[in-house]
């Protein structure tokens, strides 16, 4: 115990001498230069292809649904998959974030388009308007801030993921990061996350900023293609990728390995789910914590900047510190992402106990009722759903995650899939990612019938403000 | 304006006597999946006409102007609009026909998201072409801002113009709808329920601004009403939507002066 209590100490002070923060400079900048150009091309193809469906364009739906192959293999495996095919470097980093958020992206836009109010968009096929025209000026500004408030996570979600690409692939501040702590160079690993937890924030605040002024997003689009030509993969030779394609087919796994995979599989769930209910039960009492119709100012405030540095901080870097501290294995894979959720569900929650509508408690209240009672007879039953589907989506996200902290040495199927690919046995990194692509559909497919029997019994659904779908599509 | 039922017109054509919109026993329902509400309905209305529809609750007038607006296909029987039937049109005749129809509905259905000069000139685009559309989005030429002016002025809330949507009343709203259903300068204005939750004060005003729109315009107008007297008092006919059918009601007076 005090032995990691000294572990932990030694991330402090952070390295903050101006020399060394100049010398990340360049680290960063090739991060957010990758997310960037990698989110402009993936706008770019994605918003088109979505008005297209929306327009009823034959063939847009179908192409859809064939990139909905890339949204079920996790953005980072897809990744690696792309350095086998692209090499090192930010390039097949970028192709995996163009290919996953393309077809993540297109689903998503699809779906909210269709959610347009129907009689403004009527009222202008009444005039005799195209159904580009339509599009243009009906279903694109009836949209727009949902579009834009997935566009946003979309976003954050992607420079995340990249930190890591450095781990799998090559450059950025994941290089910088994994270096730091690999060489035991701790005070400088606190830095790049302090660095990185600002510009989440910086980002997040830029965000607020464009969604009042869309425009100023089409006069980034230039800047967003030099980003992407500059990431641009070394070479790229279709043949050299089918060739490569060819390598890996058809996917197969020796015996050991297949006696193996039952307990990667297993592994790799329990990370999931352990870290998912972990982080509930914890933050569903920060979420009192947080709530400011439960807790005073002060403890409301307090529990609020916690919990917030909790979930800027990404599971994948959580991950990498957990694994230099504690050493590798699914337990260090379970407090990632555990500590990622629990930022995120003790903020969910708070908001789900907010938005609760007031009416019947102060009903109960003026039968005398005292203030715990009014807690369990009217604030809980009406939050149970919301938290309910709230855990269902982040379990989701967390299987994708959970095999994903596996190439960083958390064990599970991810990990296996890492160490086929780093010894180019390239018929098992098939063979893994099919396994982990049928997992996760699976598992996609029994959360979506569990949420629609939540959503069948009775009870107000409640608003969080929040966007749980379309997190699950990413 | 003379109405007199001279039956002296050519079938179909579009001549100067052949009327501007034309039902034969036509069946109408609200939507693919229901049951016809309306049956066997008969009308001709010819161009500058003014008339209104009336009928209890539910009888079926918002039905009867959504088919008349081509945005529900007919059941049964023949409907023709400046000589068309809509149902034999290709995509792009049909969006041509549909220039000519104004339509203004009672949600008044503008898109909160952009600004008042873009829902205006939202009643261009039938005429525009997709880059035009475009480019108006991103930046709007003096003549185009000019002529939504004029149609906001025709209305009388010009100062609009550049406002944000979202932030006008209820009654502006209705006078934007109306202005963008006037830049298509439409053969045949259809109004649904105008003036349905307005104070009797302001109901008046807005159905005199749309008849003297209309009579200065040259356009037709079929506007469904729940008040019986403004009918009397501001249209040359009157049509009651009742059992199922339309039937044409004698009028009780002379109508008001015609200019
Ligand atoms: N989408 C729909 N699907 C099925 N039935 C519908 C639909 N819309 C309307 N109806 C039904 O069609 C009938 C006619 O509706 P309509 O809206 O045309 O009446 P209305 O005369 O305009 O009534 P109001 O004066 O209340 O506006 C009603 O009985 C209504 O319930
Ligand atoms: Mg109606």
């Amino acid at each position: 115990m005090s032995e990691t209590l000294t572990l932990l100490a030694s991330f402090f002070p952070p390295d903050l001498k101006p020399s060394y923060l100049a010398a990340l400079v360049p680290a960063f900048l090739e991060t957010l230069g990758l997310v960037f150009g990698a989110m402009t091309l993936a706008t770019l193809f994605s918003l088109p292809l979505a008005l297209a469906v929306s327009m009823r364009i034959r063939g847009a739906g179908l192409l859809i649904h064939g990139l909905s192959v890339f949204r079920a293999v996790p953005d980072l495996t897809l990744a690696i998959l792309c350095v086998i095919a692209f090499g090192l470097g930010p390039g097949a980093g970028l192709v995996a974030l163009v290919l996953y958020y393309t077809a993540a992206m297109s689903k998503v836009f699809a779906d909210l388009l269709e959610t347009a109010p129907r009689g403004p968009v009527e009222a202008l096929a009444a005039t005799g308007a195209s159904r580009l025209q339509v599009a243009l000026y009906g279903l694109l500004p009836l949209t727009r801030a949902d579009l834009f408030n997935y566009g946003a996570f979309a976003f954050e979600c992607a420079l995340r993921s990249s930190v890591i690409v450095g781990a799998v692939g090559g450059g950025g501040i994941g290089t910088e990061l994994v270096g730091s702590l690999a060489g035991f160079d701790f005070q400088r690993a606190t830095t790049q996350i302090l660095m990185l937890v600002l510009l989440i924030a910086a980002l997040d605040r830029l965000a607020d900023w464009a969604r009042n002024h869309p425009r100023a997003l089409v006069g980034l689009i230039p800047f967003g293609l030099m980003a992407a030509w500059w990431c641009r993969p070394e070479f790229f030779a279709l043949g050299h990728a089918f060739h490569v394609l060819g390598d890996m087919l058809p996917p197969s796994l020796p015996t050991d390995a297949l006696q193996d995979l039952p307990r990667l599989v297993l592994e790799t769930l329990w990370m999931a789910v352990a870290g998912t209910l972990g982080a509930a039960i914890i933050g569903l009492i920060a979420g009192l914590g947080a709530s400011r119709r439960v807790s005073p100012a002060w403890l409301v405030f307090l529990t609020r900047r916690i919990l917030e540095l909790l979930r800027t901080i990404p599971e994948v870097v959580w991950g990498l510190v957990i694994v230099a501290v504690a050493g590798i294995g699914p337990v260090a894979g379970a407090w990632a992402l555990g500590l990622h959720t629990f930022g995120t569900f003790g903020r969910l929650f708070a908001d789900t106990l907010d938005h609760v509508p007031e009416a019947p408690g102060r009903a109960i209240a003026s039968t005398g009722a005292s203030r715990l009672m009014v807690g369990l007879y009217a604030v809980l039953p009406q939050s149970l759903k919301p938290v309910a589907t709230h855990f269902l989506f982040r379990l989701e996200w967390n299987l994708r995650m959970a095999t994903v902290l596996g190439l960083i040495g958390a064990g599970g199927i991810g990990q296996a899939l890492y160490e086929a690919q780093q010894l180019f046995f390239y018929r098992q990194v098939m063979a893994y990612i099919l396994v982990t692509a049928v997992l996760i559909l699976a598992f996609d497919r029994l959360s979506r019938s569990l949420r629609a029997r939540l959503n069948r019994t009775g009870g107000a659904a409640v608003s969080t403000g929040c966007l749980p779908s379309p997190a699950a599509a990413l | 304006m003379t109405h007199t039922p001279d039956m002296s017109e050519r079938d179909g054509a579009a001549g100067a006597d052949a009327p501007l919109l034309c039902l034969e026993d036509v069946s109408v329902a609200p939507s693919d999946a229901a049951d016809p509400v309306l049956s066997r309905v008969s009308l001709e209305v010819r161009a500058g006409e003014c008339i209104a529809l009336v009928g209890a609750s539910g009888a079926g007038k918002t039905t009867l102007l959504r088919t008349i607006g081509t945005l529900l296909p007919v059941r049964a029987g023949r409907l023709t609009v400046a000589g068309q039937e809509p149902s034999a049109l290709s995509e792009a005749d049909l969006r041509a026909l549909r220039t000519r129809i104004g339509l203004i509905t009672q949600s008044h259905d503008l898109v909160d998201s952009l600004r008042v000069d873009k829902n205006v000139m939202a009643g261009a685009l039938g005429r525009w072409t997709n880059v035009h559309a475009l480019r108006f989005l991103l930046w709007s030429k003096d003549e185009e801002l000019a002529e939504a002016r004029a149609a906001l002025e025709a209305v009388g809330i010009a100062d609009k113009l550049m406002n944000r949507t979202s932030a006008l009343s209820g009654g502006e709203r209705q006078r934007v709808s109306i202005a963008r259903a006037l830049i298509q300068a439409p053969a045949l204005l259809l109004a649904d329920e105008p003036v349905a939750s307005l104070d009797p004060e302001t109901a008046e005003d807005v159905l005199a601004l749309l008849t003297s729109l209309a009579r200065a315009r040259g356009m037709a107008l079929i506007t469904s009403l729940h008040q019986p007297e403004l009918a009397e008092r501001f249209c040359d006919r009157i049509v009651e939507v009742a059992g199922g059918t339309v039937t044409e009601r004698p009028r009780l007076v002379t109508a008001g002066q015609s200019a």
